[in-house]
């Protein structure tokens, strides 16, 4: 059994799985309502809360999982990308239990997590595929040729697709985090009411959204904020429809390119009701099997990182005494 | 009865280990004088000198009756990087876990009646206290090195200081009149092996209760 520990931004996540990818237990103790007060993610905060509810969150995913810290073979943490803070709570963690144990750690990219997510389960994915993760923090397309790595195809040269649905309902009055709340008010609203930006991909696979969330900002001025307010769901519907017609753009452009026959999609986005169907929809068209792995396998969650490590060497005790986090790990 | 101790300290931008075995004997990474200037490498540090003062006192971390850390007031990073450390260490064989004031261990090292142990705050504040023989006269606070100059003379006190707070605001404390430890004494180093002795005396506390003494909350305001 593995052990995984992920701490890279406003969740605190540990989890069992086995080498042969069976999850035996998967712990998130969220802080979003905490962060809904500031508007995002405030680093200081996210990493104090880490550090209290860390031992729990591993202790409850060891206690569900049946098992304890002798019965596990590895450990198995989120080194980066994220907020250095934050990693350093769990990287601290991960190294202190497998030392007492002199048990081996796998030093895991957490985009890596991510794209192995749909490899977790009874009917996971083979290479090679492609794979869309989108979340408040990350937002690429990468090919997968052996599940010990990925290629990005493209990435967001600004906003991740989570930030931009964000920002969008911030403007819409809609709070924080505001992704789903969009997501629900955006099913009754008309997605053709507003014409947003698109920006379509030409010959890379790169994603740009501020452009669209500048978009909505002037919209809902030039409206004012009655009418802003009145036609609130078909706004919501438009600019959903923009964000999600990008995503799918790239996913279906890099399939073309790459040959693909599999896809996957991952990250907190891929909880959208909207980008869920019409990925389904493209991918049938096309003929490409399309997995989505279970909403608590799309938001940051330490299965996929104790899943990844399987595809990665582990480092041997005490090798990995000395290691740090990264918050960009370049 | 006598107590096998491991003890951590990472309040400042050096990082110390101690083990404190039962017979006594005493196996230390003590970190120099330049470790208090140079850039913090917690993560890459503490867990080589735990297991450096492991191996040199030959224990297994299950042979060990505590785990005690110091919970500063320090470098929030710093901090977390050793307390998520020692309560990790504690949680994986079930032992007793003794936070001990960083300012406490620093001015156990201090020779004199009177201890003013000083922690870099940054942004021009130190974190203080005041100890004498041990016994804590005033509990830790967070203030500028002029204000810690006017408290102590409206207190009429004259306390030795030394930590990296008191290097690195040596000039504004010398001005106000107070003794400071030499610029290379040992003394201004918080020393795992304080934590350990003062940990021996000290009694448990639950895991989940062993946080930093931030004595700063956070850079944040609520947007609504
Ligand atoms: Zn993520």
């Amino acid at each position: 059994m593995i052990l995984g520990i992920e701490t890279s931004c406003d969740d605190t996540c540990a989890a069992v799985v086995t080498t042969a990818g069976v999850l035996h237990s998967n712990a998130v103790a969220s802080q979003g309502l905490l962060h809904s007060r500031y508007g995002g993610v405030v680093p200081e905060i996210a990493s104090r809360r880490h550090l209290e509810l860390v031992g729990a969150v591993v202790a409850d995913a060891l206690e569900r999982a049946g098992a304890g810290l002798d019965d596990v073979r590895a450990v198995a943490v989120t080194r980066g990308p994220g907020l250095i803070g934050a990693l350093l709570v769990g990287v601290s963690t991960a190294k202190a239990l497998a030392a007492t144990r002199r048990l081996p750690l796998h030093a895991v990219d957490h985009l890596h997590g991510h794209v192995t997510a749909s490899m977790l389960g009874d009917e996971p994915i083979e290479a090679p595929y492609g794979c869309l993760v989108a979340s408040g923090g990350h937002t690429f397309v990468a090919r997968v040729d052996h599940p010990s790595g990925f290629r990005t195809l493209g990435e967001t040269l600004d906003d991740a697709a989570g930030e931009a649905f964000d920002k969008g309902a911030r403007l819409l009055g809609l709070g924080y985090p505001g992704g789903p709340a969009l997501d629900r008010l955006a099913r009754t609203g008309d997605p053709e009411a507003f014409d947003f930006p698109r920006s379509l991909p030409g010959t890379g696979l790169d994603f740009s959204f501020s452009g669209l969330k500048t978009s909505l900002l002037y919209r809902v001025r030039d409206l004012g904020d009655e009418v802003a307010r009145a036609r609130a769901a078909d706004l919501a519907a438009s600019y959903q429809r923009a964000v999600v017609d990008a995503l799918v753009a790239r996913s279906l452009a890099a399939i073309e390119r790459e040959r693909l026959e599999r896809f996957a999609i991952g990250g907190g986005v891929a909880a959208n009701s909207e980008l869920r169907t019409r990925i389904a929809e493209e991918c049938g068209r096309l003929g490409v099997d399309l997995w989505v792995p279970p909403h608590e396998l799309c938001t940051d969650n330490a299965a996929m990182i104790a899943g990844a490590a399987r595809f990665t060497p582990a480092l041997p005790y005490p090798a990995y005494l000395d290691l740090d986090a990264s918050a960009t790990l370049a | 009865m006598s107590l096998s101790i491991l003890g951590l300290d990472t309040s400042t931008a050096a990082t110390a280990a101690c083990l404190l075995r039962s017979d006594g004997e005493a196996f230390e990474v003590e970190p120099g004088l330049d470790a208090l200037t140079g850039r913090p490498g917690h993560s890459r540090e503490l867990m080589p000198a735990v297991a450096q003062v492991m191996d040199a006192g030959g224990l297994a971390f299950a042979d060990l009756s505590a785990i005690s850390v110091g919970v500063g007031p320090g470098g929030f990073t710093g901090l977390r990087i050793g307390i998520a450390t020692a309560r990790a260490l504690a949680q994986a064989d079930g032992l007793a876990l003794r936070p001990i004031s960083s300012l406490a261990a620093l001015a156990a090292g201090i020779a004199a009646p009177l201890a003013l142990p000083l922690i870099d705050a940054r942004r021009g504040e130190l974190f203080a206290a005041l100890y004498a023989q041990g016994d804590e006269l005033w509990a830790p606070f967070v203030a500028s090195p002029e204000r810690i100059v006017e408290l102590l003379i409206e207190a009429g006190l004259r306390p030795v200081a030394a930590g990296d707070g008191a290097l690195r605001s040596r000039q504004t404390l010398e001005a106000g009149g107070l003794e400071l430890a030499g610029a290379g004494s040992r003394s201004h180093v918080v020393r795992a092996l304080h934590i350990c002795r003062l940990a021996a005396q000290a009694s448990d506390v639950p895991p989940e209760a062993v946080l930093p003494d931030y004595l700063r909350a956070p850079d944040a305001h609520p947007t609504r």
